[in-house]
């Protein structure tokens, strides 16, 4: 279609297409599955259950579960999880239920262990809350340590980048006004047919980051085009293959069919920074980023992409051949999803802190001072900590003053073989969580706060948030 | 372009070539390093893995084979390419291309630029484990 519009302009192509096939592979968190069991005997009232040792929830009546795709084993947790459930019941493999209850006078059973598989299960939907985001961050790493994210793992100083979203293939950039994807649009859903049933959680259209909700029937779907997934260090997920057929209506809707991956832009966002606000450092369109390589500040760095182009490109053919073979028809969107929408962040919730609002002056010295100098300055200011710095200002190791204890008894004649050099640091605007996790991985008990040219604006320490936090426990 | 890294190699003697000094001979007639990381051995045969510098790789398994001992180069990361899903989230992680994305979109691992277990750093960037140290 986009080659046609190009080369015959739109009226040819309107004449000569009927339906456009669009597609997306890729990590959908907010997915899951509504299963219904049907009743024991003697019965249960389900208060809590698992499958596989994965929690599930019973957000309904007495056998009724819904398995979240992002919840994690307990006996495996960021490996197996319930997008792996899903996926191995949609394979036909047998999944262990274990469930526990209070019982009551009509469900008296308290406890339950069964083997099931799909064939057991009355009901098994899938249902999908957030997902075909018209477009998604890209997401690299600024800080000196590697970082596992929801967008991969990241290396440090800006060596790679991840982006997700299949560019000009994703259903919702072929319709950015949402003309033909509506309440009610059958679609192609993980290998079998589902349903368009509304905007999804933060439908974020005046933006576009739009995105749509869907369910289907699960026990129809093929593990081809779904999987669970594990994200080191973050937890595990499920992908998900939607196709979405856009009928071709009018020069207008040829015209948005028509968009070319150089036309959708994106950020790329510094993941490093931990918070809601992140950084964004270039705008980047998935052309550039389909090439593999992109600019960084100035650096040539790695992309990858989190979502697989080459199944969304198998989605959308498989959707092709089943419109042609007569196994699929268009159905029009019975309500439009909303163009006006936006997403709101969270009413700041209580506790929340920053580096920002501890951060003191640090006790600094440079390499070559004289060692007693700068122990009466440790003591004058009551510090633990010397942070050393060059000419400039910028970080160049730092002191404990137990260190700096024991250079004075063996007569040391110089800083230098006192001095870490290989120190970990906190940003101004780094969540105090994240500080508390790099103290406690790394058993030490202050950070120099530092700046993009790793100037030092301070020092954290533990004794300063424990005085903040009054014993609460951070994280 | 000749790049310099690790090569993990398997040894394998039989009765005739454990008790002979190979090892040591071709260090000494090659002058070259070879890093012993584990060996079994004993009259009926052995194994011994090694690594060596991948510029004098080449030499140092033929001069082994010589001497009538097998080598076996081992694959260091293996792909499995029922779980993988092409997703690329492996490619921008690899230091030397030997994870790249094709023409078809498809995901390759190109065994032959692999640094294998001396890198390591796409096993736990793939979100479907399907990669893996192997050997
Ligand atoms: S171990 Fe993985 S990341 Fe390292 S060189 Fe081999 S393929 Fe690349
Ligand atoms: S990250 Fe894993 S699933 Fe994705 S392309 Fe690489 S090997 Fe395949």
């Amino acid at each position: 279609m986009k080659d046609l519009v190009e080369s015959s302009g739109v009226k040819v192509a309107l004449r000569d297409v009927d339906v456009v096939t669009t597609g997306t592979f890729g990590a959908m968190c907010s997915s899951g599955a509504v299963i219904n069991l049907g009743h024991a005997d003697p019965p249960i009232k389900i208060e809590k259950a698992w499958i596989n040792d994965v929690p599930v929830s019973h957000p309904g009546a007495a056998v009724d579960l819904f398995i979240g795709a992002s919840q994690m084993s307990e006996t495996d947790p960021f490996e197996y999880g319930g997008g792996h459930a899903i996926t191995d019941l949609i394979g036909g493999k047998e999944v262990e239920l274990r469930a526990t209850a209070p019982g009551t006078d009509c469900y008296p059973r308290t406890r339950l262990e069964v083997t099931l598989t799909k064939d057991d299960l009355n009901q098994f939907y899938l249902i999908n809350f957030r997902n075909c985001y018209q477009r998604y961050a890209c997401a690299t790493n600024g800080r000196d340590e590697i970082i596992y994210t929801y967008m991969g793992k990241l290396l440090p100083h800006y060596r790679n980048a991840n982006y997700s979203g299949s560019g000009e293939l994703n259903p919702l950039a072929n319709d950015p006004d949402y003309e033909t994807i509506g309440l009610g649009t059958r679609i192609f859903l993980n290998g079998g047919v589902g349903y368009v049933i509304g905007e999804g959680t933060q439908h974020n259209p005046t933006t576009g980051f739009g995105n749509i909700m869907v369910k289907g029937d699960a026990k129809a779907m093929d593990p081809e085009f779904i999987r669970g997934a594990s994200f080191t260090r973050y937890g595990t997920t499920m992908y998900n293959g939607i196709g979405i057929p856009i009928p071709v209506l009018n020069e207008g809707i040829v015209q948005k069919l028509a968009v070319r991956d150089e036309d959708i832009y994106t950020d790329v966002v510094d993941y490093g920074v931990p918070r809601r606000g992140r950084p964004t450092l270039r705008k980047i369109n998935y052309k550039e980023l389909k090439s593999g390589r992109i600019d960084v500040n100035g650096q040539s760095v790695k992309a990858g992409s989190l979502s697989s182009i080459r199944k969304a490109q198998q989605v959308s053919e498989a959707l092709k051949h089943w419109i042609e073979g007569g196994r699929f028809f268009l159905t029009a969107p019975i309500e439009r999803l909303p163009s006006d929408t936006v997403f709101k962040p969270m009413k700041q919730p209580k506790g929340a802190a920053f580096v920002e609002n501890i951060v003191h002056e640090a006790v600094t010295c440079t390499e070559d001072e004289d060692i007693e100098a700068v122990a009466a300055r440790l003591i004058n200011r009551n510090a633990n900590h010397v942070v050393v710095v060059d000419g400039d200002g910028r970080l160049a190791g730092i002191i404990t003053s137990w260190d700096l204890t024991k250079s004075i008894a063996n007569g040391g004649d110089g800083l230098g073989d006192y001095i870490v050099r290989a120190v970990h640091t906190a940003s101004i605007n780094e969540p105090l969580e994240a500080v508390s996790k790099t103290l406690a991985e790394h058993n030490i008990s202050a950070l120099p706060v530092i700046d993009g040219e790793r100037r030092v604006l301070g020092i954290v320490t533990s004794e300063d948030i424990s005085k903040l936090v009054g014993g609460r426990v951070l994280g | 372009m000749e790049v310099e890294y690790l090569v993990r190699v398997m040894f394998r003697f039989d009765k005739e070539t454990v008790d002979k000094p190979i090892t040591s001979q071709v260090i000494l007639e090659q002058g070259v390093p070879i890093n012993i990381l584990s060996a079994h051995m004993n009259q009926r045969g052995g194994e011994i893995l090694a690594e060596i510098d991948s510029r004098s790789a080449e030499k140092v398994i033929k001069a082994f084979r010589e001497k009538g001992v097998t080598v076996d180069v081992r694959r260091l990361i293996e792909k499995d390419d029922e779980l993988c899903v092409d997703c690329g989230g492996c490619v921008s992680i690899c230091p030397m291309d030997a994870l790249t994305l094709d023409e078809g979109r498809a995901v390759t691992l190109h065994e032959d630029q692999c640094n294998g277990v001396t890198c390591g750093l796409c096993v736990d960037a793939c979100p479907q484990r399907a990669l893996r140290l192997i050997g």
